[in-house]
C-alpha cells in the first residue's frame, strides 16, 4: 500500500509542475500588466513595483476598450437572450410536443450541429450583405444565434425529454394552451438547463473573433476580441499597455469560471461534440 | 436553416468565377486554382501536420486523466486547473503566448539561463507551426481531460482493484487495463480533438502568426478567412471550404467506421 503511496505523491510533482505552466502565462501577463514600461524592458520577471492602474486605465480609455466592451456585452447579451428563449420553446416543442416533421427538425438540427463555421461563412457574408446586415449590431446577433442554436435547442431538448409526459399532459388537461404550459410548467423547470446553456452561449459569444471580424468592419463597431487583435499592432512597443488591454477582455471569463467551474467544464464538453 | 442553406449555397458558389467572371458557371476551375496555390499546399500539410501531432495531443491529457483517477493528491484543484485555459478565447492565449514567445521575451530568457540559444518560436518557419499547435494544445488538453473523467466513470473499478492485487505496474496497468476500457473515449476524443484543430485555431493564427511567416502556418480555415475577407475572392474561398469540409467528412465516416468495427469485436 505505502508503495502506491509514495507513486502517488512522486506523480504529483510533475502535475503541480504543469498546473503552474497553466496558471503562470496568465500571472505573467498581469503581472506586466502592473509595471511601467521602463521596469518591463528592465526585468520581464520581476514582480512590480506597485499596484498601478494606469495601465488598466489607458487601456480602458485612450485605446477604446471601453467602447468594445460596452459592443461586446450589449451583442452577447441580446444573442443569448434570443438563444435562449427559441432553445427553450423549440426544446419543449420538439420533446413534449408531437407534430408532423418534428423528428425531421430535430435531425436537422443535429446535421446542422455538425457543419463547422468555417464551412458557411463565406455564403453567410453573401446572405448578410444581400439583407442589409453587415456592420450592424442585430446581423451579428443573428449570426450568433444562428451559429449557437443548433447546440442550444439540442441541449434544451435532451433536458426537457427528462420531464414526464404526465406532467404536461395534466397541465393540458387543466385547461392551459401550448403556451400556457411553456411558460408555468417548461420555464420553471428547465431554469437549471437554461442558466448552463446561456452560460456557455455566452462564453462562445464574448470569446468569438472570426464572425465579429468577417460582419463588423468599421472599428466602432468592433467587440472586445476584435479589439484586442488590434492593439496588438497599435501597442507592439508598449508591452504593458498591451498586457492590460488582454487582461481586460480575461477578466470577466475568469471570474465566470471561478465560480461556474462544474457547469462551464461539462456543459463544454457536452458540447464538444459540435464543429 | 440558416446553416444548411448557406452550405449549399456555398458548394454550388465554389464552380463560379470571381472578380469579372462573377457568377459565371466556371467549372473545377478554382479547385485547380487551390491546387496550384502554394499556400493552400501548405495549409494541407500543415493539416497533415496536425494529424502527425494528434496522437500526442490525445496522449497528454489522457494520461493526466488517469492520474487524477488515481486520486492523485490535489487532484480536484489540477482539474479546476487544467481545465481553465480552455474558457478563455484564443485570441486571448495567443496574445498572452505573443509576450511569452517574443524573440525577446521571457521563454527565451529561460532557455538563454539553461545555454540553449534563443529560438524564434514564431519567425522561423521550420518552428512557427509547432509553436502554435503547442499553444493550442495548451489551451485545449483540459476539454479533452474532463471528456477522459467523464469516461473513466463508465470504467470497471474491479478490473483495476483486481489489476493491483496481481502487482501491475502503472505503465501495465495503463495499457491493459484502461486502453482497452475506454477505446470508445479515445476513439471520441480523437474525433473531437481533430476537429477543434481543424476549426478552431483560426484566432491563435489571427493573433500569433497571421500565417506567417513564409506563409508557414496557413490552414484552411485561415486560408478562407484571408480569400474571402483580404483577397475579396469569395468564389475560391468556397471551394477551399468545400475541401476543408471534406476533410471533417472523412474525419466522421473514420469515426463511424472504428465504432462499427468495435462494435462487431465487443
Amino acid at each position: 500500500m505505502s508503495r502506491i503511496g509514495w507513486g502517488r505523491w512522486l506523480l504529483a510533482v510533475p502535475m503541480a509542475a504543469l498546473a503552474l505552466a497553466t496558471i503562470y502565462p496568465l500571472v505573467f501577463t498581469a503581472n506586466v500588466a502592473m509595471k511601467t514600461r521602463r521596469e518591463y524592458i528592465l526585468d520581464r520577471f520581476s514582480l512590480a513595483s506597485a499596484l498601478r492602474w494606469e495601465n488598466i486605465v489607458t487601456a480602458w480609455h485612450s485605446v477604446g476598450m471601453a467602447r468594445y466592451f460596452l459592443n461586446s456585452v450589449a451583442v452577447v447579451t441580446c444573442s443569448v437572450a434570443l438563444l435562449l428563449l427559441i432553445g427553450s420553446m423549440a426544446g419543449f416543442a420538439l420533446s413534449q410536443l408531437r407534430f408532423r416533421g418534428s423528428s425531421t427538425l430535430f435531425l436537422v438540427c443535429l446535421v446542422a450541429l455538425f457543419v463547422p463555421f468555417q464551412v458557411i461563412m463565406v455564403p453567410l457574408v453573401r446572405m448578410m450583405a444581400d439583407g442589409g446586415l453587415t456592420d450592424t449590431y442585430p446581423g451579428l446577433v443573428l449570426a450568433y444565434v444562428a451559429q449557437f442554436l443548433p447546440f442550444t435547442v439540442f441541449l434544451m431538448t435532451s433536458y426537457y425529454r427528462g420531464v414526464p409526459t404526465e406532467i404536461v399532459d395534466a397541465a393540458r388537461i387543466d385547461g392551459n394552451t401550448p403556451y400556457g404550459v411553456y411558460r408555468r410548467i417548461m420555464l420553471p423547470m428547465g431554469t437549471p438547463a437554461l442558466l448552463s446553456v446561456g452560460i456557455l452561449n455566452a462564453l462562445f459569444c464574448w470569446n468569438d473573433v472570426l464572425i465579429s471580424l468577417l460582419l463588423m468592419p468599421s472599428a466602432d463597431h468592433r467587440t472586445l476580441m476584435v479589439g484586442v487583435t488590434s492593439l496588438r499592432g497599435q501597442y507592439s512597443d508598449d508591452i504593458p499597455t498591451f498586457a492590460a488591454g488582454v487582461l481586460i477582455a480575461a477578466v470577466p471569463v475568469l471570474v465566470t469560471y471561478l465560480f461556474l467551474q462544474r457547469q462551464i467544464a461539462d456543459g463544454m464538453t457536452a458540447g464538444s461534440t459540435k464543429g | 436553416m440558416l446553416r444548411l442553406w448557406p452550405l449549399l449555397l456555398g458548394v454550388n458558389f465554389s464552380f463560379t468565377g470571381d472578380g469579372e467572371r462573377n457568377g459565371t458557371a466556371v467549372g473545377l476551375d478554382n479547385y485547380r486554382d487551390l491546387l496550384e496555390d502554394p499556400l493552400f499546399r501548405g495549409a494541407l500539410r500543415n493539416v497533415g501536420l496536425l494529424v502527425l501531432l494528434l496522437p500526442i495531443a490525445v496522449a497528454i491529457p489522457g494520461l493526466l486523466a488517469t492520474f487524477i483517477y488515481l486520486r492523485v493528491p490535489g487532484h480536484r484543484l489540477f482539474r479546476g486547473v487544467y481545465f481553465f485555459p480552455a474558457v478563455l478565447s484564443p485570441v486571448i492565449v495567443g496574445a498572452i503566448f505573443n509576450l511569452l514567445l517574443a524573440f525577446d521575451g521571457p521563454l527565451n530568457a529561460v532557455l538563454g539561463g539553461a545555454g540553449i540559444g534563443p529560438v524564434d518560436w514564431l519567425g522561423n518557419p521550420h518552428v512557427a507551426m509547432f509553436a502554435v499547435v503547442g499553444v493550442h494544445i495548451w489551451a485545449t488538453f483540459g476539454m479533452a481531460l474532463v471528456v477522459f473523467l467523464a469516461g473513466f466513470a463508465t470504467l470497471d473499478g474491479a478490473l483495476l482493484d483486481a489489476a493491483r492485487v496481481d502487482g501491475a505496474s502503472l505503465p501495465q496497468t495503463i495499457w491493459h487495463v484502461i486502453v482497452p476500457g475506454l477505446s470508445r473515449t479515445i476513439q471520441f476524443v480523437f474525433v473531437t480533438t481533430m476537429i477543434g484543430m481543424l476549426t478552431s485555431m483560426f484566432g491563435l493564427l489571427y493573433i500569433m502568426t497571421s500565417g506567417g511567416p513564409e506563409g508557414s502556418t496557413y490552414l484552411p480555415e485561415y486560408y478562407i478567412w484571408i480569400q474571402q475577407g483580404q483577397m475579396n475572392r469569395p468564389a475560391l474561398a468556397s471551394a477551399a471550404s468545400t475541401v476543408l469540409f471534406m476533410i471533417m467528412v472523412v474525419v466522421g465516416l473514420l469515426q463511424l467506421g472504428l465504432l462499427r468495427r468495435s462494435g462487431r469485436t465487443e
